[in-house]
């Protein structure tokens, strides 16, 4: 049987076609201003990535901002539930996800057989997530993809208090206009995020192991800041990003 | 044959609140007092021969209400001014202001100096356990009453007092039992539709109400309980103004059995007891029921009773709905979620602002919790 999970994010579809428990292939691209038309996009791109047909497709499961508008999906089910699958069938021993996406940051906690026991999603703003650390980067000059590695570099991470994106974005201009160098700037914004990260961490309560997942996992400065502060190793996978759409997949396999 | 329920009507002044208020007072010539809070001595009101009504806030966008009050302030309290400033409340002729929160507080003094209308303040004591407090709170309940009488050259008899006390208790009684009969069989009516009758009540002429709702409560009883296994759940926060979340819930195979919002029970609940003085009657009934944090009894008051609730209605989870920047409820919550968590009862906690849609954030963390339960 196979199965395809979407997981139409706010910044980037992802989705997954699964054989049999195997990954046949995984595919992402940016969602736009469209995300019907993003998620038909991707299926194209999918079924000609794996060599099959729509209709070799037995079940699909939509997940993400985006899975409400996803009308032909057998079920809809919230990104929180296809995460811990996802990151459960990857990562079994794993307890404490911490999910980073383009628009949200949420902690979720899993029993051992991978069911969401309890979660806590910020709600605020954009603070704490991949855009806000979309919009350091270009602060700082910096491609998106080396701004973890810069992190790394810093020595003396500068003081960043605000959570607010607009403010910290002001603050880190009169960084700039003191003469703070930009990697101690750049390690100062990845521990302003970590902090946000571990206080919702500490509000629902961490069992270790943790790993994390989203796109922001790919981030190196953001794990090493958030391996500080909590004291505890975190655990990523090249997968990170498909944890939501493999997630889907699984469930779909399921019923 | 079978009845065909009168849903529509609470419907359509629960949309448009104020049309139905113009309307009023075209026909009746009635005075229109407008209210900020369920702390309002409505029966007082309704003794002078005058139309109590809760202020909503109805305003989707706010122009004028900014100018007032900062945008990280409670959205209802800056509804309850764009709706005053903006003119949607032409027909009103005075407001109540019960100082229950700072927000209500702040507001009737922006009120007084921006809206034209007469302008009563009901004096709250902070706490309403202590003997003093009660003593005292009967006396600001005297003085309001005197306050009215003046204003409009009225004399408050207690003849009429004892019959609009009987009148409120009438529509209270009615009201908890279309909670009671929804709470066990939860088919017979929708969520956002019980959210627009007890809406409607606010605003409605309470004899015309008294009959509507004994005529929805006498269909209702007739029907024949499904017995359906939903999750049920229990909306636990200040207000709720919007009836897309019933919609969602109820789309997942869960109901909303129970709330203890300020827009639900806060309004109905508790009788006025047959007592000598009227104006101890009337205080009595506000020191003894569910109190609003603002009016804070401590957090062990609010767990106990939410407790009380999660038990009699069975609940399987609590969503707290709080309106963003209410602080009484933000004090609260940690000790009320770490109670929660020793009964083993599932919960989230929303904030939002009275005006705004649902968005999907939010949604996300509705369904999770439906989807994990």
């Amino acid at each position: 049987m196979i199965t395809l999970g979407l997981d139409i994010g706010s910044l980037t579809a992802k989705g997954v076609l699964l054989k049999e428990g195997q990954i046949l292939v995984k595919h992402l691209i940016p969602v736009g201003y469209n995300s019907k038309k993003a998620a038909l996009l991707l299926m194209d791109e999918l079924f000609e990535k794996a060599k099959i047909k729509q209709t070799d497709v037995q079940k699909t499961v939509a997940t993400g901002y985006g899975r409400n508008n996803i009308d032909f999906a057998d079920k809809t089910v919230s990104e929180i539930i296809c995460h811990g699958r996802g990151i459960h069938f990857l990562l079994p021993e794993i307890r404490t996800i911490i999910d980073i996406g383009g628009q949200d940051s949420k902690v979720i906690i899993l029993d051992d057989k991978g069911n969401v026991a309890n979660f806590v999603m910020n709600d605020k703003c954009a603070a704490g997530t991949g855009r806000f650390l979309d919009v350091m980067a270009r602060a700082m000059e910096t491609e998106i993809q080396y701004f973890g590695e810069l992190a790394l570099r810093g020595k003396n991470p500068s003081k960043i208090s605000s959570v607010c994106t607009v403010f910290a974005e002001s603050e880190i201009i009169s960084l700039v206009a003191k003469g703070e160098n930009r990697e101690d700037i750049t390690s100062g914004i990845h521990l302003s995020i970590a902090r946000r990260i571990v206080s919702m961490v500490k509000r629902v309560g961490m069992k270790p192991p943790v790993a994390m997942s989203g796109g922001v996992a790919l981030n190196v400065g953001v794990i090493d800041a958030l391996q500080k502060l909590l004291e505890t190793p975190v655990i990523t996978t090249p997968l990170a990003q498909y944890g939501g759409a493999l997630g889907a997949a699984l469930l779909a396999e399921e019923k | 044959m079978k009845k065909e329920n009168n849903l529509q009507v609470f419907r359509d002044i629960a949309r448009e609140p104020y049309a139905y208020l113009r309307q009023l007072k075209q026909k009746t010539g009635k005075v229109m007092v407008g209210s900020t809070c369920t702390y309002t001595p409505e029966e007082i009101l309704l003794a002078a021969g005058l139309h109590p009504f809760r202020i909503f806030a109805q305003s989707k966008e706010f122009s004028l209400a900014d100018a007032h009050l900062q945008a990280y302030g409670c959205s209802m309290v800056r509804g309850m001014l764009e709706d005053g400033l903006s003119g949607d409340l032409d027909f009103l002729d005075a407001v109540v202001f019960p100082h229950a929160c700072d927000s209500i507080q702040r507001l009737s003094d922006i009120w007084r100096l921006n809206v034209k209308s007469l302008h009563f303040d009901v004096l709250l004591p902070v706490k309403l356990d202590s003997e003093l407090s009660k003593s005292y709170f009967v006396k600001v309940l005297g003085r309001f009453k005197k306050e009215v009488e003046e204003a409009f050259s009225v004399e408050i008899s207690d003849a009429n007092l004892r019959k609009s006390i009987a009148l409120m208790n009438r529509l209270r009684t009615l009201l908890s039992t279309l909670y009671e009969l929804r709470s066990q069989s939860p088919e017979i009516i929708g969520g956002s539709d019980l959210t627009a009758v007890v809406k409607a009540v606010m605003v409605m002429d309470k004899e015309e109400a008294e009959k509507q709702l004994q005529a929805l409560v006498d269909v209702l009883k007739q029907k024949q309980p499904s017995g359906s296994a939903k999750k049920r759940i229990l909306i636990s926060g200040s207000v709720c103004s919007h009836p897309d979340i019933y919609h969602i819930i109820e789309n997942k195979n869960a109901v909303v059995v129970w709330d203890d919002l300020c827009s639900g029970t806060r309004y109905f609940e508790g009788l006025i007891e047959q007592e000598e003085d009227l104006m101890a009657a009337i205080a009595h009934r506000f020191t003894e029921r569910y109190v609003c944090p603002a009016k804070h009894l401590g957090v062990k008051f609010q767990m106990e009773n939410l407790k009380k609730l999660i038990l009699e209605h069975r609940v399987d989870a609590v969503l707290f709905m709080l309106l963003k920047f209410c602080e009484p409820f933000s004090f609260d919550f940690p000790d009320i979620k770490n109670e929660l968590e020793k009964m083993g009862v599932r919960y989230i906690m929303v904030e939002m602002d009275q005006h705004n849609k649902i968005d999907e954030q939010m949604r996300t963390r509705i369904d999770t919790l439906l989807e994990i339960l």
